[in-house]
């Protein structure tokens, strides 16, 4: 018999070597899901083709973007584009919802001087986003001050997830360091840490993908609505990767009120429309795709948006736009300055020499 | 109509697939549950290379919260946005409206043919 007492661990940690090691376990329908996503990050949901095109990856795994000669090659060349419009990844886009704000300061300077450094350099069609972190606006504001007059960099990359709407007081530094440099400010969605929509989490992949647009709405609505484009009357803004019809449905909505509580936002001299039609660009992708040819132009000709859309690939992404099937849909007129006439205008960008 | 060897038996049955060029028309060759089809690389939707797409099988309609698994290795999944083609139809599961182009395939011993109309395999 022993003196030693009784010792029972009520925490141990075990677990299996590999994820296929449960395949013997689950019905065959959820394999897939296991084996590229396991339980899960809980801030992206899965989805089964993955982000990037096939075609974009190498056979080791990795993507063409991730290089600029095999971008100029898979992409630039492969479509005869004559600028292309740099946004960084996904990730990095979304440094500012990062809650270590001196870090995401830090990693944010990294890349623009990274992107300066190895990418601009190789080609004079590759313009740069100042990706910054919105969670500081000051250093962000001295971040889009310091690399603003660069020639290479066009624009300032923040992403649709935040912790309140792009109106508020909180970020007119930024707004105002922009407009002093020249600057669009560029929104696109990034990895959300809040409920993509104000009622809670969809459980797949493709009702999140569906309605990407709310944020948009919302962020575009508080910009109007804060007087952002009164205070700022240089500014212009970009909604990046979320699709265009949903313009139209906003416009009408916002007029509609502001004639009946204009009192509310005195501030406002014109129509929301005309705000937005003057300070708002859209980009393409992914471009909508009604029943019949023509009836998407026809929706923007409703709302005279034709200077308000600039052409997106959203290369290398799976919801990738072929530029050689999507500028059909727009007619003639409208077909040049969708293609690069109205990004030219926006970004100062000439028409390349042909030699 | 003429016949071209595209592939020999032995090599399909190796990797399942293989995608060849008739006179600059690229066309994906495969061997599914036993037998040879031949689709035209252009998925219908926006002229992405569709035949490089992984082969699976995929989730069969159901009701809803059931999920039944089948057609494995049968689906090919567009390279691009992900629309799936049925590779025995070329039907596309979304819109059975919308289908792969397809050639008809003649086996002749180890040999593999592609059917094309006289015209097209004439075009230099």
């Amino acid at each position: 018999m022993s003196d030693k007492p009784l010792l029972i661990d009520t925490d141990v940690h075990n677990s299996f070597a590999h994820r296929r090691d449960l395949l013997p376990y689950l019905p065959r329908v959820w394999h897939q899901q296991w084996l590229e996503d396991g339980v899960g990050s809980g801030l992206k949901p899965w989805s089964p083709i993955g982000v990037t095109k096939k075609d974009s990856l190498s056979p080791n795994g990795g993507s063409f973007a991730n290089d600029p000669h095999t971008l100029l090659e898979d992409l630039v060349e492969r479509y005869e584009i004559d600028y292309a419009i740099l946004t960084g990844s996904v990730s990095m886009i979304g440094i500012s919802i990062h809650f270590d704000a001196d870090y995401a300061n830090a990693v944010a300077s990294a890349w623009n001087d990274y992107l300066i450094d190895k990418w601009l350099s190789v080609s004079p069609k590759f313009k740069g986003s100042i990706i910054i972190n919105n969670n500081d606006p000051m250093a962000a504001a001295r971040e889009i001050d310091r690399l603003g007059s660069h020639p290479g960099m066009v624009q300032v990359m923040m992403p649709s997830a935040s912790r309140t709407l792009y109106g508020q007081r909180f970020f007119h530094p930024i707004y105002e360091a922009a407009e002093r440099n020249g600057l669009p400010v560029a929104v696109h969605p990034g990895l959300d840490f809040g409920p993509p929509t104000p009622s809670g989490f969809p459980s797949r992949y493709i009702e999140f993908h569906n309605i990407l647009p709310i944020n948009f709405m919302a962020h575009i609505n508080s910009l109007v609505c804060e007087g952002v484009f009164e205070k700022f009357p240089n500014l212009k803004f970009i909604a990046v990767e979320g699709g265009i019809s949903w313009v139209a449905h906003l416009m009408w909505r916002m007029d509609k009120n502001y004639k009946a509580l204009r009192d509310q936002v005195p501030w406002l001299k014109k129509l929301p429309s005309e705000y937005i039609r003057e300070h708002v660009k859209i980009t393409t992708q992914p471009i909508e795709e009604p029943e019949k040819p023509g009836q998407l132009a026809e929706l923007l000709q409703m709302i005279r948006a034709e200077e308000m859309i600039m052409f997106a690939t959203d290369y290398p992404h799976w919801d990738f736009d072929n530029p050689k099937a999507v500028l059909n849909e727009f007619p003639r007129g409208m077909r040049e300055l969708v293609s690069g006439l109205n990004a030219a205008r926006l970004y100062g960008l000439e028409a390349p020499v042909i030699s | 109509m003429e016949r071209i060897a595209v592939a020999k038996v032995g090599e399909i049955a190796e990797k399942g697939r293989k995608i060849i060029t008739i006179n600059g028309m690229e066309i994906g060759i495969f061997l599914v549950n036993g037998k040879y089809y031949a689709w035209r690389n252009i998925c219908p939707h926006a002229f992405a290379p569709v035949c490089v797409g992984r082969i699976s099988g995929t989730r069969l309609p159901s009701r809803v919260y059931e999920y039944i698994y089948g057609k494995d290795q049968q689906i090919i999944r567009c390279p691009w946005h992900g629309w799936e083609f049925d590779l025995e139809t070329g039907e596309h599961l979304a819109d059975s409206g919308v289908r792969l182009r397809g050639y008809p395939v003649e086996v002749d011993g180890e040999d593999i043919y592609v059917v094309i109309k006289q015209a097209v395999a004439n075009q230099s």
